[in-house]
């Protein structure tokens, strides 16, 4: 599915070499988690040290990219002057399901803002945004979510 | 060696620089008045400085002013905890005088933000490029700086039944004591309908949940109290200081975002000023956003977590109130040139040298200045004393 949701002028990722396991898997539209091997701790941003047991043996970890909604909000004022006419849009900070409390911040599609809630319930959709690059996006599980309808 | 009496630190000098808009000032020079004016209240000169303390954006920033003011300091910090590092300075500084290291340490702060949008930023643009390491997953999703402290917002709403008119008494309290202030840059009162009736930045956010953007500078002087003893101001006491920190500026790392590194940072302070929050008598709290102030009286103690909307709507901010908070008007309405806690420091002094006229807290005795920095990152509390400890 690809969704263009941002334009061109967004800063793109650059890999360092904790994050590109993340970034390879997201390409493939695989949501991992780091994981620590020796405590089973989670992590996120990923990182080269477990901030639990200071291991630095990790593994990803395959997530099912479901989670709910932690918190949110409703961006009315864009900081990119090229956003200006995406507004208003939804930043979440989602917790992921079993991916040991991890929480991945990024944008809610697919829902009116107004529909937004906490703790709502929602899944991943992937944007490609070129041939080794795809970005985690969520929106809410068609029939699970709660608040109003409009 | 001899053991002398015990060096004690204290502030013996505060000032302002002009504020909030000057466009005819470059950044070293906001520097330059606010330490001529601090040297002044404190009687001394710049050839009486032999360390200096302060911070920017960008590296060898102290080095920087220390050329411009023509200072060969001995002592040099440019610790960066963004808004709360004039409370780290200070208590390094504190550190350092009573080590013996250093005897007068300029702490100073300019910045020329608003003057600077006008000319570069306020283009709109910014964006593209490249964002390094962990900083792209956050950076990804057109998420703000007013956008990282709403997540914060709507999580406390979530928890705790917070309301936005709750918050928004914080921008009305701090209004209040701004219209004192001439040199404050928004003095008009406001209601509480008035803050959630401006636009929406980044829900549940309004614009008059937001700090204004100004020019402005702050500094002070730090010495012992044996050195302050022929000087003209009545020294102020560093009775304690702790910072702390509980992730970089990525939201998804911040294990909480109900909970700030005040939470840590105060009951350290306290515990080495030997005080408890019940104490303290004058507050000023860094307040970039109206919700930073709520998290930050609920981590320092001076109510119960979950607790702070209520503070709030309760006056507990005001003069009269349980905390008078933030006199000069505070960052939501006298001034915030992007990091505040010089000011905070300047307002805590003069608040114990009773200078304070119509926003003075009667018999002020013990002031808390909290910064706190990045995104919810970093927090730093002083605890500043009008009597020896």
């Amino acid at each position: 599915m690809t969704l263009r949701w941002f334009p061109d002028e967004m800063p793109m990722p650059a890999a360092s070499a904790e994050t590109m396991g993340w970034w390879e898997a997201a390409a493939d539209h695989r949501l991992v988690v780091q994981t620590c091997t020796e405590c089973g701790t989670t992590r996120h941003p990923p990182g080269p040290l477990c901030p639990h047991c200071r291991s630095s043996a990790w593994q990803w970890r395959q997530v099912p990219g479901t989670g709910k909604v932690y918190t949110y909000t409703v961006v009315h004022q864009a900081f990119i002057a090229s956003l200006s006419d995406r507004l208003p849009y939804v930043v979440a900070a989602v917790e992921l399901d079993d991916a040991g409390g991890a929480r991945l911040v990024s944008n809610l599609v697919d829902v009116e803002p107004a529909a937004v809630t906490v703790d709502m319930a929602v899944e991943v959709v992937w944007e490609d945004m070129g041939p080794e690059l795809a970005v985690p996006r969520f929106r809410p599980i068609p029939g699970a979510a709660p608040g109003p309808r409009r | 060696m001899s053991a002398g009496p015990r060096r004690r630190a204290v502030i013996a000098g505060v000032a302002t620089s002009d504020y909030p808009h000057l466009p005819h000032l470059s950044e070293h020079a906001v520097h330059a008045q606010a330490a001529d004016r601090a040297l002044a209240d404190a009687g001394l000169t710049f050839a009486d400085v032999d360390g200096l303390a302060t911070t920017g954006f960008f590296p060898m920033y102290a080095t920087g002013v220390a050329e411009y003011l023509g200072l060969h300091p001995i002592y040099l910090d440019e610790t960066n905890t963004g808004g709360s590092s004039f409370e780290v300075l200070v208590e390094h500084a504190a550190h350092a005088v009573e080590a013996g290291a250093v005897d007068v340490v300029l702490v100073t702060y300019g910045s020329v933000q608003l003057s600077q949008m006008g000319r570069r930023l306020g283009t709109g643009g910014g964006g593209g490029g490249f964002a390094p390491g962990p900083a792209i997953y956050d950076a990804l999703w057109g998420n703000t700086l007013v956008g990282n402290y709403a997540l914060a917002a709507r999580r406390h709403m979530h928890e705790f039944g917070t309301t936005p008119e709750q918050l928004a008494g914080v921008a009305v309290s701090m209004r209040r004591h701004a219209a004192h202030n001439p040199q404050a840059q928004e003095r008009e009162p406001i209601t509480v309908e008035d803050v959630v009736s401006s636009r929406l930045v980044a829900d549940p956010l309004h614009k008059l949940d937001c700090c204004v953007i100004s020019d402005g500078g702050a500094a002070c002087i730090v010495t012992t109290e044996e050195r302050a003893a022929d000087l003209p101001r009545a020294p102020v006491y560093v009775l304690g200081a702790a910072h702390a920190t509980t992730h970089h500026m990525n939201m998804s790392a911040m294990p909480s975002l109900t909970r700030t590194p005040a939470a840590q940072s105060g009951p350290v302070a306290f515990a080495r000023a030997g005080i408890t929050p019940q104490d303290v008598d004058v507050a000023q709290l860094y307040d970039s956003f109206t919700i930073t102030v709520v998290l930050t009286v609920e981590d320092l103690g001076f109510c119960a977590k979950g607790e702070g909307g209520s503070f709030v709507e309760n006056g507990g901010l005001e003069l009269g109130g349980r905390l008078p908070t933030n006199t000069d008007g505070g960052g939501l309405s006298a001034c915030h040139p992007g990091m505040r806690g010089m000011f905070l420091i300047v307002e805590a002094v003069r608040q114990l040298r009773g200078e304070c006229g119509a926003t003075q807290v009667p018999a002020a005795a013990i002031a808390v200045a909290h910064g706190t920095g990045g995104m919810l990152s970093t927090g730093a509390t002083l605890v500043l004393g009008k009597e020896a400890p």
